[in-house]
């Protein structure tokens, strides 16, 4: 996930190199938004979560925070880890306005998906409202392999061994599917 | 590997939380536009303010103190008393002195005006990018890299922890004269400062490879070999020099009075915001320098010229610190 190329633009963005960042935003901004839209159902939040993965990442890099902190420059794994974190974060913001048994469930305002069938969308609530009974790392886990990253990715990004990652998640679907007949079940 | 069966059917079922087409994120391109939107300044300053805001940064870069010495070169020879044909460059400008003068934000702004006009003096076509810094691991390497003879640094601050080298660049400024003249009256100055036959004229400007050192602390050592400008052979650096000064907002006989006191042909003048920093004159090695310090007095830089190579040297210390530490180096 952190390839040589990553390492090499987050060493110029490092030193102040603007087009460093802008490839970087390219090469990511799509796989980000991809996991938060999965998280938070809907498309003008993940948009704007997204964007504050990337300023945050902007913030550091250009502050030098980032080399401090990530001696082994483990762009990938930072990016999908705070892109989760500020995930659950705008979850918890819901939490605020909403019960918790919504958590994951999408904001109704500006919902683009007006034109999806009702039981699609029950359906797909169902699965976001189990993913909320998750631990995060499961549920980053989860989504992240369903996206198509490869275990090494996985265990880079949640910081364990490849070697780990099968159990890990074997745990995590099992946690869910758990969790996901207890939801269906209070339906 | 294969994977079991209970976590196949939980990717089953976390496949309907894809984004459906009406769901697919905005093109990166437009996101990274809105992205930055939010990065910029809400109030986007005009040259000057940039150019004040660069000097002082926190974070310098080599390349940006070059470019930096380009654009105040060629911004200082955008307004000569030109009549020679496009080609003609007979006159060097090579940087051996600095001369530093107070900008009001009262007069910032009113350049701030013009400049939010566009009226732009000229274009600017950069032959050669300047190349992106690049770390080398000692002062031997950056030398052979950069091609300078010796490469100086201050023994009391102890081994740098960065090093970085950049190649120079060069480029040219052609002056657009009705743009410079409605960019003098947009400015509230006289249009007719400026002597006719400057359209077209062609200013090249070259910067040379440069080693930028960091330390721990936050010190920062560049030294480069002076930026070069070549002009147009009848070109009046003195007049030139003069309508510089009125357009960094001094009357004009106090203009004329400082013009005739500098050597245009190897002065650079540093304009320096008095909303952002303090300036004042230093000598570095017996040779003449400038010290500026942020208004908040978190930072301080020198900047001086010797032997044919600029030095630029930032940190935390006072200027005074700062000079005694350039005035060992070695």
């Amino acid at each position: 996930m952190t390839s040589l190329t990553d390492n090499l633009l987050l060493e110029q963005m490092g030193q102040g190199d603007v087009a460093s960042f802008e490839a970087i935003f390219h090469q990511h901004y799509d796989r980000v938004y991809g996991l938060l839209f999965r998280l938070l159902g809907n498309r003008a939040e993940a948009e704007d979560v997204t964007q504050e993965v990337f300023l945050k990442l902007h913030d550091y890099a250009f502050n030098r925070r980032f080399f401090q902190r990530n001696r082994e420059h483990n762009l990938g794994a930072w990016l999908y880890r705070t892109a989760t974190n500020a995930g659950y974060n705008a979850i918890r913001g819901r939490q605020r306005r909403w019960q918790r048994n919504t958590l994951l469930v999408p904001d109704p305002q500006g919902l683009p998906g007006a034109d999806k069938e009702v039981e699609q969308r029950e359906r797909e609530t169902a699965v976001r409202q189990t993913l909320a009974q998750l631990p995060e790392r499961d549920t980053q886990l989860l989504l992240m392999r369903q996206m198509g990253f490869s275990y090494a990715e996985c265990a880079e990004a949640v910081g364990v061994a490849p070697s780990s990652v099968g159990t890990l998640l074997a745990r995590a679907a099992a946690a869910f599917k758990q969790a996901y007949e207890e939801v269906n079940g209070e339906r | 590997m294969s994977e079991d069966k209970q976590v196949q059917e939980v990717m089953a079922r976390l496949a309907i939380l894809e984004p459906t087409e009406a769901e697919a994120p905005r093109p990166a391109r437009l996101a990274f536009a809105r992205l930055q939107a939010e990065l910029a300044p809400p109030e986007r300053p005009n040259w000057l303010a940039r150019l004040g805001q660069q000097l002082l940064a926190p974070q310098r870069r080599l390349a940006t103190a070059v470019s930096l010495a380009v654009v105040l070169l060629v911004v200082s020879f955008s307004f000569p008393a030109v009549r020679a044909a496009a080609s003609d460059f007979l006159g060097l400008f090579r940087v051996e002195k600095f001369a530093a003068i107070e900008i009001t934000p009262e007069q910032m702004a009113i350049l701030r005006q013009a400049a939010e006009q566009d009226i732009m003096p000229g274009e600017l076509e950069v032959d050669k990018e300047p190349g992106l810094l690049t770390p080398v691991d000692s002062l031997s390497k950056a030398a052979t890299v950069t091609g300078l003879t010796a490469v100086y640094t201050i023994p009391a601050l102890g081994q740098p922890d960065e090093i970085f080298v950049a190649s120079g660049g060069n480029g040219h400024f052609t002056i657009n004269e009705a743009n410079t003249r409605r960019l003098l009256e947009a400015a509230n100055l006289d249009p007719n400062l400026l002597p006719d036959g400057l359209d077209g004229a062609r200013i090249a400007v070259a910067t040379y490879s440069g080693v930028e050192q960091r330390w721990a602390d936050g010190t920062t050592l560049l030294q480069t070999n002076s930026p070069e400008v070549a002009y147009p052979e009848n070109l009046d650096p003195a007049l030139m020099g003069e309508a510089l000064l009125q357009i960094l907002g001094l009357s004009p006989l106090e203009a004329q009075r400082l013009a005739s006191q500098i050597d245009w042909t190897s002065t650079l003048l540093l304009p320096i915001p008095s909303n952002i920093a303090t300036y004042e004159e230093m000598t570095v090695n017996g040779s003449s320098a400038i010290g500026l310090t942020s208004l908040d007095n978190r930072i301080h830089m020198l900047i001086w010229q010797e032997n044919g190579r600029l030095y630029l040297l930032a940190g935390a210390q006072s200027t005074a610190e700062l000079a005694a530490l350039a005035n060992d180096m070695q």
